[in-house]
């Protein structure tokens, strides 16, 4: 180890000597060479910190590419030693008036990274005037290191009129420019409690014409900006989407997504459904294109898809054939086109769908080829038509006598039963074959429901309960449930074969298990035989309520903002960014003349109900929300008709608030006829929230002869 | 907004590391690896592509790419655009391709500076900056001979006092002052064919891919227009950002100034209907039994105009718990991988009206086969690639120069072959 040391320190002796030799260095050749074995060594871990005031020596040298390593060095090594950052001040003030644009913008990004409270004060004045530089790129580079600023100290940028000075860059007239200081404006946006990017018309299209001209990295900047202009009339929506729509054939598919996210945003205010109609149209070969690309593309395409097919059910109705999946395709891009064939399947295009599907059977991967057979069963839930074709399919399948495939499609048949009573019975024979090859809970209970329901049908249902009694104490809480209503059913349709059962299980669900639903359960059971058969009967063997595919539908208010959050990682996860982010501002559809009712509903009501009561009482925040909406007009203000507005920080929370309120009193307006609908909503459970949740449900409600069905792929 | 950056070799080691945000620790590395060896040993089937692109972690969303052996890891704290992130991960290869004519551990390791320069010009605080290979060149000079040469003797070199445009011109992505002895421009159209093809032959899916190579070597500011015979067969099209969309719009032209060398001026989709005569006709026919199973496969050329179908190869991944094969083949050879129970066949050239290649054996089920290997279904991946010709059928008719006064030479090739191009036996 002491070895290593000395070594190193020998090698920076080296290096030092050499920096400092006074030999002829004809365009400093030798000195490039030795910084850059310096910033080699920095790189691969080696400490050369110990080199600073040689190496910050070099920064006078009116070279580029020098000057570029020294600012590596620095940026690496001023967190740690803010001492060597104190050193460089010197130059950086040089710097930033130099005369070649190049290093001025490359002092200031520099001095952007140096976290060091003495460089960052000395970073303001030159800042300023940066922002306006002649130059544009110093300009482009400026708008970057406000925002870099605004995460060191918020409160220099907000009061230090940094926020201005990048309002009046929205309308520079170089589009790179424009690019960045919408990309800073955005990202303080996101990060601050009391600064929220809005822009009006006028600026938008002002925006919309930078478009063109600017990177395309500059183009999605530009174009997630627009998710902050809430057009005020139906016009302004249609005409901005239809600038837009170009965007829709970049070669970078962040810009294709982006321009996607977008107009899906601005459908919401749109009045005609031929308009609506018409992007829709255009929207599906930009998002099919995406399918040729590399598999994270293509995967991150996907998850969007099913977002915005869920939405509008017309995109991509035609285009099912791209979403069949090939053997190599990587497994979670296999995953997430069958969860999307399944949704675009329909009465025109079922036949091709269940072929796939049965071939898809047939491959090795053993998630896939579940979900694939899950799918056929879904299937028969969703086209009646088809149910038939799909049965037939199942039965194939179990004929394999592939484990894992077998139990799947009991899963899956069970469903169908529901669904189709008394259609397709006739195959029970074919399931009570593979009873011994049962090992999984899921597969168990499906096969247990089965025999319970139609203890009569089967001859020998009794011995072929007895036998999964056997191990009852053994099973998970899912399948004693199931068992235990079963049995319950088996003794009410054939009492003389169930008489012995029923008494051993209900003595085991109350007696000898410590999971409180099935003691609940059984007692209830117990209860009502002993006192009342007829009514036992009733509750156990009701009616049940026919079950739909449409569980699989998700919540819609979760719908409504991930759509807002397309081609974010929301949108990947299909979860709500604030539960997985800290500090995420929920964006919601923004209430104006323009604005579709009936999605609007669907938004907002439920979540913020509760700030609701807290702010009724308070006539403030009527105020405070009048004053607030007052400066927004389409008029040219001076500002470039920005009205990005900043409030005081005094009151941090009042806009926010201001939106939820003003959007619970138009949807209370609307909506009294609603009240019943959202009532159900929050006592459903959300199959997409967890898994457990929607069995936990299924399960806890069969007692009473209600059975909830999730279908979950 | 990307923060952090990691490229890792193919044992998972770091190579190169950089935080445009917080430091985030290498600790995240050492979760990530553990993931993607957790995830690799859940299946046999299962490789380093199956590894999901966005993973999550209980801090950070490792968002990363895997290329050519070396994962490019972008670990993210806040809500971010995935497909940006990817778009950028994919450009670093791209951008090191492009200067160092080919990318692995020790390439990078070799050019350790040009790269973190090349990082520093790509990115800023997280915002993707400077991209196109064009403008980097003029920020970051490429390590080429000449440039080895003038550094070790010490030549005066002119990369200090260039004046630099930097992207921001009106058009960031072509350099001023391009000059050729001899001014030329090619357009490569290639057109791979994606299809599932079903066991009698049947294109249950099928789409054309293509794509428009440029490489340009015009001197000064070409303005130009190209124009196809047959534009409207084209489904959906995206652009180099040079190409004027309100031109393609309206009078369905390309027109552009080039950005000099090589790059993609178009990329376009051909939906093909599904009676389509595909070039190629590969003809499984798998009987399987109880411990192993009978196979023949038979290629056929259809619709090819004549022209002989090149570098063929037919890949058959078997079921796991095949042992054994044996087979023969007319043309070509073949080979069994009895690790990756993989059977590969590399055909060769095939030339219309000659005897029909026939590979056919058997092949056999170890001791543990099992219902499984008795019921898996079988798929052929093919590869091979046709000469001028274009299966969509889209034709140049002609290249427009303007601005310029000389007349360049114009070279114009065409070129079908296999995508994702699947037969299902």
């Amino acid at each position: 180890m002491s070895d290593a040391k000395f070594f190193q320190r020998g090698k920076i002796q080296e290096l030092r000597l050499e920096l400092n030799s006074d030999k002829k260095d004809r365009n400093y050749t030798r000195k490039k060479q030795t910084l850059k074995k310096i910033v080699a060594n920095m790189t691969m871990g080696n400490d050369m910190s110990s080199l600073h005031q040689d190496v910050i020596a070099c920064m006078s040298i009116p070279v580029l590419e020098v000057k570029k390593m020294v600012y590596l060095f620095l940026i690496n090594y001023a967190k740690a030693k803010p001492e060597m950052a104190y050193e460089a001040i010197q130059t950086f003030r040089r710097d930033v008036e130099d005369p070649n644009p190049l290093i001025r913008a490359l002092a200031i990004r520099t001095m952007g990274y140096i976290h060091v409270d003495k460089v960052t004060s000395c970073l303001i004045q030159p800042l300023r005037h940066c922002m306006r530089d002649q130059d544009p790129y110093v300009r482009k580079t400026a708008a970057v290191c406000v925002a870099k600023l605004f995460m060191q100290d918020r409160h220099l940028v907000e009061n230090a009129g940094f926020i201005d000075l990048l309002r009046e860059m929205l309308v520079d007239s170089n589009p790179s420019v424009v690019a960045n200081a919408v990309a800073a404006l955005t990202e303080i946006s996101e990060r601050s409690d009391h600064i929220q990017l809005q822009l009006n018309m006028s600026i938008a299209s002002k925006l919309v014409t930078a478009l063109n001209e600017c990177s395309e990295w500059g183009q999605t900047y530009i174009l997630e900006s627009l998710m902050f202009v809430v057009p005020q009339e139906p016009g302004d929506a249609e005409m901005l989407a239809e600038r837009i729509a170009p965007r829709l054939q970049h070669a970078n598919s962040a810009v294709v997504l982006t321009a996607v996210k977008v107009i899906v945003y601005l459908m919401n205010y749109m009045s005609r459904d031929e308009d609506i109609h018409s992007m829709c149209k255009k929207l599906s070969p930009p998002l099919v294109t995406l399918l040729s690309s590399g598999p994270e593309v293509q995967y991150v395409g996907l998850r969007n898809i099913l977002l915005v097919i869920q939405k509008h059910p017309e995109i991509l109705k035609n285009d099912i054939k791209i979403f069949f999946c090939k053997y190599n395709d990587p497994i979670y891009v296999k995953m997430a086109k069958l969860e999307i064939m399944f949704r675009l399947a329909s009465e025109h295009n079922v036949e091709q769908v269940l072929s796939e599907l049965k071939e898809y059977a047939t491959e090795v991967d053993v998630d896939f080829v579940r979900k694939a057979v899950r799918s056929i069963g879904r299937l028969a839930v969703k086209i009646e038509s088809t149910a038939q074709r799909c049965v037939e399919a199942l039965l194939e399948l179990i004929q394999t006598k592939v484990n894992y495939v077998v139990q799947e499609s009991i899963v899956v048949i069970k469903d169908i039963f529901r669904k189709y009573p008394n259609q397709y019975e006739s195959i029970i024979g074919v399931l009570c074959e593979n009873l011994d090859n049962l090992d999984e809970p899921e597969a168990k209970a499906a096969m247990i429901w089965i025999i319970g329901q139609y203890a009569d049908r089967i001859e020998n249902s009794d011995e072929l309960l007895d036998d999964f009694l056997y191990t009852f104490l053994e099973e998970t809480v899912e399948v004693q449930l199931a068992l235990l209503t079963a049995t319950v059913k088996l003794f009410i349709k054939r009492p003389t074969a169930g008489q012995d059962l029923v008494p051993k299980v209900l003595k085991w669900a109350t007696e000898e298990v410590d999971n409180p639903d099935l003691r609940d359960r059984g007692y209830i059971y117990w209860r009502l035989l002993s006192t009342d058969v007829a009514a036992a009967k009733a509750v156990v063997l009701s009616e049940k309520p026919h079950i739909s595919t449409e569980t699989d539908n998700m919540d819609p208010v979760l719908l409504e903002e991930l759509l807002l959050h397309i081609a974010s990682l929301s949108a990947i996860y299909h979860k709500a960014p604030t539960t997985f982010i800290p500090h995420c501002k929920p964006r919601f559809l923004i209430p104006s003349p323009a604005l579709r009712r009936q999605n609007y509903n669907a938004g907002r009501t439920l979540q913020h109900q509760d700030s609701y009561s807290s702010l009724h009482n308070s006539a403030q925040y009527q105020q405070s929300q009048s004053n607030m909406r007052s400066p927004r007009s389409d008029e040219d203000d001076g500002n470039g008709g920005l009205d990005e507005f900043v409030s005081s920080p005094k009151q941090p929370q009042h806009q926010r608030l201001s939106y939820h309120e003003q959007s619970f009193e138009q949807v209370a307006e609307a909506s009294i006829g609603n009240q019943e609908y959202y009532e159900q909503k929050i006592n459903a459970e959300n199959p997409y929230r967890t898994d457990t949740a929607a069995v936990g449900g299924s399960q806890a409600n069969r007692g009473g002869g209600v059975d909830l069905m999730s279908f979950d792929l | 907004m990307i923060e952090s950056l990691f490229v890792l070799s193919p044992t998972g080691k770091v190579i190169i590391e950089k935080h445009w945000h917080e430091l985030i620790p290498r600790r995240v590395v050492d979760f990530f690896n553990d993931q993607v060896s957790k995830a690799m040993a859940e299946g046999e089937d299962v490789t380093r592509e199956d590894v999901l692109p966005i993973i999550a972690s209980p801090k950070y969303q490792l968002i990363n790419v895997y290329r050519d052996g070396l994962t490019y890891l972008s670990p993210v704290t806040k809500e971010v655009d995935p497909m940006m992130v990817f778009e950028f991960l994919h450009r670093i290869p791209d951008i090191m391709q492009e200067y160092f004519g080919q990318v692995s551990e020790t390439v990078i390791k070799e050019n350790f500076v040009t790269v973190y320069q090349l990082l520093e010009e790509m990115m800023d605080d997280g915002f993707p900056l400077t991209t196109e290979p064009n403008s980097l060149k003029e920020i970051v000079p490429a390590p080429n001979i000449l440039n080895k040469v003038v550094n070790t003797l010490g030549a005066t070199t002119s990369v200090s006092t260039r004046k630099m445009p930097h992207g921001m011109s009106n058009l960031p992505w072509r350099k001023a002052g391009v000059k050729y002895n001899s001014n030329e421009i090619f357009f490569d159209i290639v057109e791979e064919i994606d299809a599932i093809v079903d066991s009698t032959g049947k294109a249950v899916s099928c789409e054309a891919h293509g794509t428009i190579q440029t490489n340009s070597r015009l001197s000064g500011m070409p303005d130009l227009t190209l124009s196809f015979v047959n534009p409207r067969l084209v489904d959906d099209c995206s652009f180099h950002q040079s190409v004027r969309f309100n031109k393609w719009e309206s009078d369905k032209v390309l027109s552009f100034v080039p950005p000099d060398g090589h790059f993609r001026l178009m990329s376009y989709r051909v939906n093909l209907p599904s009676q389509q005569n595909l070039p190629i006709q590969v003809k499984p026919s798998i009987n399987i039994g109880a411990n192993g199973a009978k196979f023949d496969i038979t290629v056929s050329l259809r619709n090819t105009e004549g022209k002989p179908v090149e570098n063929v190869v037919l890949t058959l991944p078997l079921h796991k718990s095949t042992t054994t094969l044996t087979a023969q083949c007319n043309v070509g050879q073949y080979m069994f991988d009895p690790v990756g129970k993989i059977l590969r066949w590399d055909v060769g050239k095939v030339v219309p009206r000659e005897r029909a290649p026939v590979l056919s054996g058997s092949f056999g089920f170890g001791s543990a086969s099992s219902e499984a290997a008795a019921n898996a279904g079988y798929n052929i991946g093919v590869e091979f690639l046709i000469n001028s010709h274009s299966l969509s059928g889209l034709k140049v008719d002609v290249l427009k120069l303007f601005n310029e006064s000389y007349k360049p030479y114009k070279g114009v090739r065409t070129m079908t072959k296999a995508g994702r191009y699947q037969v299902r036996a």
